[in-house]
């Protein structure tokens, strides 16, 4: 059973960082928090129910398709309400409120539009047959979630790290006056992160059936304590820090419903009060200024 | 005030209670280095904050080549053509130190190049080394090689000599009058007297958000009232 939850840990871990990759990067690059993180991956579930279980399209093309079209949804969203934000006294404080109302209206449009039932959609979509890793036996879906969430984190490190756009984005998340001052225009970047991050949710959100089970327009908030107590395990405004705390998380929720199952629920929130009470900055602790 | 090709007219800026500056002119032309000296306090950093635009003027213009700059975000400026150094500088650290200048966007005169200007500042032995490695000094001469990657017809230096050794001194001012002697205008904030005489043709001085004097360092050295300011005013006599 130990190792079993091991193994599932891992797989569950790196979907999980893909869930909070998003949130982190945004914090990092503008300093605000985008409480309607959960609910953009809540609308990249609908959208994976409709492309693969009723167009049938296969799942690399639902994959791309919610990247691109979140992506560019992203973009108006963020000119729309950051750049007001920046301008704020307390643009940390504002944003907390300001994407409050944004992951409330989201939802509540979301259930108008198409319900509060559950839906699923069958595992059996992205593969059949059960797939043997690390040892063990486990859907393929999960393992093809945890494949793709690995994908799409290794797509982030090298954005950031071997693209001009991604070391300029580095330069805002390490000293913001500074970087303006060098000409770099931190709108454009901020936008750009912005739509990413948004397209990070929206591949999770074509996971998040798979991986949930079911989802309903409630799912937002939830991902939402999930995404925090990930990037607050490795380090709030460093993005690959969130592998770390998604492996974490994955690992020791895993762990909790072999062995304490009852508790696995109050996982975020008991991770969450930890963390902050213990190691505020996260694992990774001095990173967390720091791309 | 004499034509220049960055011109501040009029610049205020009040913080609550507190006039930081009130009506400052400042003016620098292409290839003039001007000091600008005061107490802490008088203003000086506020004043390049403004004019690099990050902080807003209340009141006043300030001009790059007859283009009035007031209304444009920070990034914007920079690509006219005015950069700045930082009193503490802050590198990207965990960029290369020669990527700490490719980042930089190149502005209307055309970028340098990084190899040359790390060169420059003694720092190319360091350029494949994290930039948060480097010691603060270093920090300071690579803010200046960041500043000069975006190719600036004028440059603010803000306090750029503090904790240089004298050889190091030496060094920069050289390189501040070469940059000079290729057309750069240079406004370079300093408490170190003996480096504001070694590369300004002049000075201005602040107190108290206001201009109090204008002309050379020897000329300021002989002025009452800046050397009121300076050193303070006498006590009155009994």
């Amino acid at each position: 059973m130990l190792a079993y939850a091991l193994a599932t840990g891992i797989v569950f871990g790196l979907y999980f960082a893909l869930v909070g990759i998003g949130m982190n990067l945004v914090f990092g690059v503008m300093r605000i928090v985008n409480l309607a993180h959960g609910d953009f991956i809540m609308l990249g579930a609908f959208s994976a129910f409709w492309l693969l279980a009723v167009l049938h399209l296969p799942p690399p093309a639902a994959i791309v398709l919610g990247f691109v079209a979140f992506f560019l949804a992203g973009l108006p969203v963020y000119y729309a309400l950051v750049p007001r934000l920046a301008r704020a006294r307390e643009p940390e404080m504002l944003s907390l409120i300001l994407f409050f109302g944004l992951s409330q209206t989201i939802e509540a449009l979301a259930a108008m539009l198409f319900g509060n039932s559950e839906r699923s959609i069958p595992g059996r979509l992205l593969g059949r047959g059960p797939v043997h890793l690390l040892g063990q036996t486990m859907p393929r879906a999960w393992v093809y979630a945890a494949a793709v969430s690995l994908a799409m984190l290794g797509l982030v490190w090298l954005y950031l790290h071997r693209t001009r756009l991604g070391r300029q984005t580095r330069a805002i998340m390490a000293a913001r006056q500074e970087a303006v001052a060098i000409g770099i225009d931190i709108h454009r970047i901020s936008a750009i992160a912005f739509g990413i991050g948004a397209g990070l949710a929206a591949v999770a959100g074509v996971f998040a059936p798979f991986m949930l089970g079911s989802f309903t327009p409630a799912l937002g908030i939830p991902l939402d304590l999930t995404s925090f107590a990930v990037i607050v395990i490795g380090a709030l405004g460093n993005p690959l820090g969130t592998v770390l705390g998604g492996v974490i998380f994955g690992v020791t929720l895993m762990l909790m419903r072999a062995y304490l199952s009852s508790f696995a629920d109050l996982l975020p929130d008991l991770v969450l009060i930890l963390v902050l009470l213990v190691r505020p900055a996260g694992l990774l602790g001095r990173q967390v200024r720091r791309a | 005030m004499a034509e220049g090709l960055l011109e501040l007219r009029g610049v205020a800026k009040r913080f609550g209670g507190f006039q930081a500056l009130a009506g400052v002119d400042l003016a620098v032309a292409a290839g003039e280095i001007v000091g600008l000296i005061g107490p802490n306090g008088s203003g000086k950093t506020t004043l390049i904050n403004i004019a690099s635009g990050v902080l807003a003027a209340d009141a006043g213009d300030i001009r790059l080549a007859g283009r009035s700059l007031l209304h444009l975000p920070a990034h914007r400026r920079a690509a006219l053509g005015l950069n700045r150094t930082f009193q503490v500088p802050r590198p990207f650290p965990t960029l290369t130190v020669r990527q700490n200048l490719e980042v930089a966007v190149p502005g209307a005169a055309a970028g340098r190049d990084p190899a040359a200007l790390l060169d420059a500042v003694e720092l190319a032995p360091f350029a494949g080394r994290r930039a948060g490695e480097l010691t603060s000094v270093q920090q300071k001469l690579l803010d200046l090689a960041r500043a000069l990657a975006t190719g600036p017809r004028v440059l603010l230096v803000d306090e750029l000599a503090t904790g240089l050794t004298p050889a190091e001194l030496a060094r920069v001012a050289t390189r501040l009058r070469a940059l000079a002697a290729e057309g750069l205008g240079l406004i370079v904030v300093e408490h170190l007297m003996a480096f504001i005489d070694r590369i300004t043709d002049r000075v201005v001085v602040m107190n108290a958000g206001q201009v109090l004097f204008r002309g050379t360092l020897r000329e300021a050295a002989k002025d009452r009232q800046v050397v009121d300011v300076f050193l303070g005013a006498p006590e009155p006599a009994a």
